[in-house]
């Protein structure tokens, strides 16, 4: 029973960390219609401008998550127009592929500039604390604290600013918008700012709790694609209710399986909701 | 506008030309033509932190040598490719150079998935392959003699991690690894010297790719172990770390030199890799051709990869001399006539073992790694080991032995 608990509290805490870089994917691809692969350089180079932020300038981790969320947001929108921009007219397949050439351009950018090794923000490290025989570590309750924080934000700007509302609407009925007179290219660049910002920060939030290198967002991709298709592709609160059953699902897998099978809990969670459900939890219209 | 027009006449003359150019014979051509060999290193990956340092070691060498005047009077063409510490990406690299490049050896394959995976393509096109990989599995491969490594087998690494952990005594010991090919048999090696001395063992193969593990580390303290021992890479194991310390592990923690490194140490808090020992094959430091390579690239402290590379490329250059042919079998057939030729001269470098050859003397090459004696499935049959420990954030040499 303890075990079992605890499996579920480290699939909660290991769920968060997953569910914000997938919101970022699930809102690009709500407005845009394409599996952006490229949110695994946005969530490195995110988790690079925090660790410049926090060991360069000596800022605090909270000032370095909004550093790396506003500069991975200007390196989406940038990276956005300069490439995948034009390739949209093609269907999603291309721009779906031309995501992951992106992904790699980006990760060796980052390699260029601050190489292969690995490197820990200037944090210090406290043990966990423990209560009936469970124990839960006091940074990744902050992790959860930011994720949850950052999730409300998202959730409280689509629901009531304008910009959000306009989200909502490109991502319901793009020609309806249009003749209401959204602009769906400024929505685009909003959205891709949005999505690349929060990957970033979901970057930082893997990189508190690990330490970081060029292949950190790498390393979470596949786990962010499948909370995103298990929650319904496109749909943000899926993404986080699909991040959580993953990331619950992939623990309580280890109670049972043999922890190197542990990426195989992601694959056959895709497998199966392909199968079965293939518009995901959440999500509205069948893929 | 000129119109570039081809008629029947000069296309049929082109062909014909192009027909007789490639019915001359090959020798026509390999007549000074340079002799090519490949570095195949990690420059990314787990494995990007020692990659570019290897090539860029092999690279001197062999500039070193051409402006001595090549081999056989042929220039040394280097050409590098990346393995990505990844064995698919390893073979599409292996491919290429020996479907396109032709090289006669590839130096350096670094991870041991990788050199599994590139191995079969070099025996079966005849080409030498160096590697600094320790699975036990790769010398038994059925390579004819197209390998040799420089570094221990895992069979004698496991050894020394079993006794050193007894040493410490320790009496319950826990393997943590992710899936590699020398995981079993490192694994079964501590084992065995454990058991020899009372002791019980336990192990735990991860996924290397997650940002946590939390669940795991609650497995491996079920065990309540004395003593842990790291068989990861270097991001997986500064994770396990983190976590081990988080869930309050105050036992030994026995690591790979290559994982628990400068850069992981400088990486995590203090605390939290703090009395960590690392175990890893030592250089010969001291030695000739040791003090040579510290010159050559200007590194301090070469590590233990970059002194076999060095090792690979010298044995190589000099077996090719040796031969008086730069094919991948003349190297197999001819590099232990000069790295261990009984009552040779002692060499430590390519330029003076060339000049030897030349003077039909017998050669014995002392390394940069160590003695670079080979058995014939391609181990090395000595090697000592280098203990540290990491100590307020330096790493500090305990004994070698």
């Amino acid at each position: 029973m303890t075990q079992l608990l605890q499996a579920l509290i480290n699939g909660v805490m290991a769920g968060t960390l997953i569910a914000v870089p997938a919101i970022g994917f699930s809102a690009i691809f709500a407005v845009l219609r394409f599996p952006n692969f490229a949110i695994a350089s946005y969530a490195t180079i995110g988790a690079f401008a925090a660790w410049w932020a926090n060991t360069a300038l000596a800022l605090p981790i909270l000032p370095s998550v909004l550093v790396a969320f506003a500069l991975t947001g200007i390196v989406g929108v940038v990276a956005e127009e300069a490439s995948l921009k034009r390739l949209r007219g093609n269907g999603a397949l291309i721009v779906a592929i031309a995501s992951i050439a992106l992904n790699l351009v980006l990760e060796n950018i980052v390699r260029f500039f601050f190489g292969n090794e690995m490197r820990g923000y200037d944090l210090p490290i406290a043990r966990d604390i423990r209560f009936w025989d469970l124990r839960i570590g006091p940074q990744q309750l902050q992790s959860l604290g930011f994720a949850v924080a950052i999730m409300a934000a998202v959730f409280l700007f689509l629901r009531y600013t304008r910009f959000g509302k306009a989200m909502r609407a490109v991502a319901d009925n793009p020609d309806l918008a249009r003749l209401k007179g959204i602009d769906p290219a400024r929505i685009a660049i909003a959205t891709i700012f949005l999505g690349a910002g929060l990957s970033g920060v979901g970057g930082v939030l893997i990189g508190l709790d690990t330490t970081i290198d060029p292949l950190t967002g790498y390393r979470v991709l596949l786990s962010v694609f499948a909370a995103a298709v298990l929650g319904g592709l496109g749909s943000i609160p899926g993404a986080v209710i699909g991040a959580l059953s993953l990331g619950i699902a992939e623990e309580l897998a280890l109670l049972v399986a043999p922890a190197s099978y542990r990426t195989g809990v992601g694959f056959i969670a895709i497998l199966l909701m392909l199968t079965f459900r293939p518009r995901g939890i959440l999500g509205e219209r069948a893929a | 506008m000129t119109q570039f027009h081809i008629d029947r006449r000069r296309l049929l003359a082109g062909s014909a030309a192009l027909a007789a150019a490639a019915a001359l014979p090959r020798v026509a051509f390999a007549q000074g033509a340079p002799i090519r060999i490949a570095t195949l290193t990690p420059l990314t990956g787990s494995g990007g932190p020692y990659g570019p340092v290897m090539a860029k070691t092999v690279k001197a060498v062999v500039d070193e040598v051409n402006a001595a005047g090549g081999v056989l009077g042929r220039k040394i063409e280097l050409i590098s490719e990346d393995d990505q510490t990844n064995p698919e990406a390893g073979v599409r690299a292996a491919r290429k150079l020996i479907d396109v490049d032709k090289v006669s050896a590839i130096l350096g394959t670094w991870a041991s998935s990788v050199t599994t995976a590139v191995a079969p393509l070099c025996w079966e096109s005849k080409t030498f392959l160096c590697t600094t990989s320790g699975a036990d599995s790769i010398t038994q491969l059925p390579h004819q003699g197209f390998l040799i490594r420089t570094q221990p087998n895992t069979t004698l690494q496991g050894q020394k991690f079993g006794e050193f952990a007894l040493a410490e005594k320790a009496k319950k010991v826990f393997f943590l690894s992710p899936q590699t090919p020398f995981a079993k048999s490192q694994f079964d090696n501590i084992t065995a010297a454990v058991k020899a001395g009372g002791g019980e063992t336990a192990s735990l193969i991860y996924d290397d790719k997650k940002p946590a593990y939390r669940t795991e580390v609650d497995e491996v303290m079920r065990f309540k172990p004395d003593a842990i021992v790291f068989g990861g890479y270097t991001p997986d194991t500064s994770v396990m770390l983190k976590d081990l310390y988080r869930a309050g592990f105050g036992g030994t923690k026995v690591a790979f030199g290559y994982s628990v490194n400068q850069k992981l140490v400088e990486s995590v808090p203090a605390e939290v890799v703090d009395k960590t020992y690392t175990i890893s094959p030592s250089p010969a430091e001291g030695s000739k051709a040791y003090e040579r390579l510290v010159k050559l690239i200007g590194v301090a402290s070469p590590d233990p990869y970059t002194t076999q590379i060095y090792d690979h490329i010298n044995l190589v250059l000099m077996a090719i001399a040796m031969a008086g042919d730069a094919s991948g079998t003349a190297i197999k057939d001819n590099v232990r006539k000069i790295s261990q030729a009984p009552g040779g001269t002692k060499i430590d470098n390519a330029i003076d073992g060339l000049k030897a050859i030349a003077a039909k003397q017998p050669v014995d090459y002392d390394g940069a790694s160590g003695p670079c004696d080979f058995t014939d499935t391609g181990d090395i049959k000595d090697c000592k080991f280098r203990y540290e420990q990491v100590q307020g954030g330096k790493i500090t040499l305990v004994k070698i032995a």
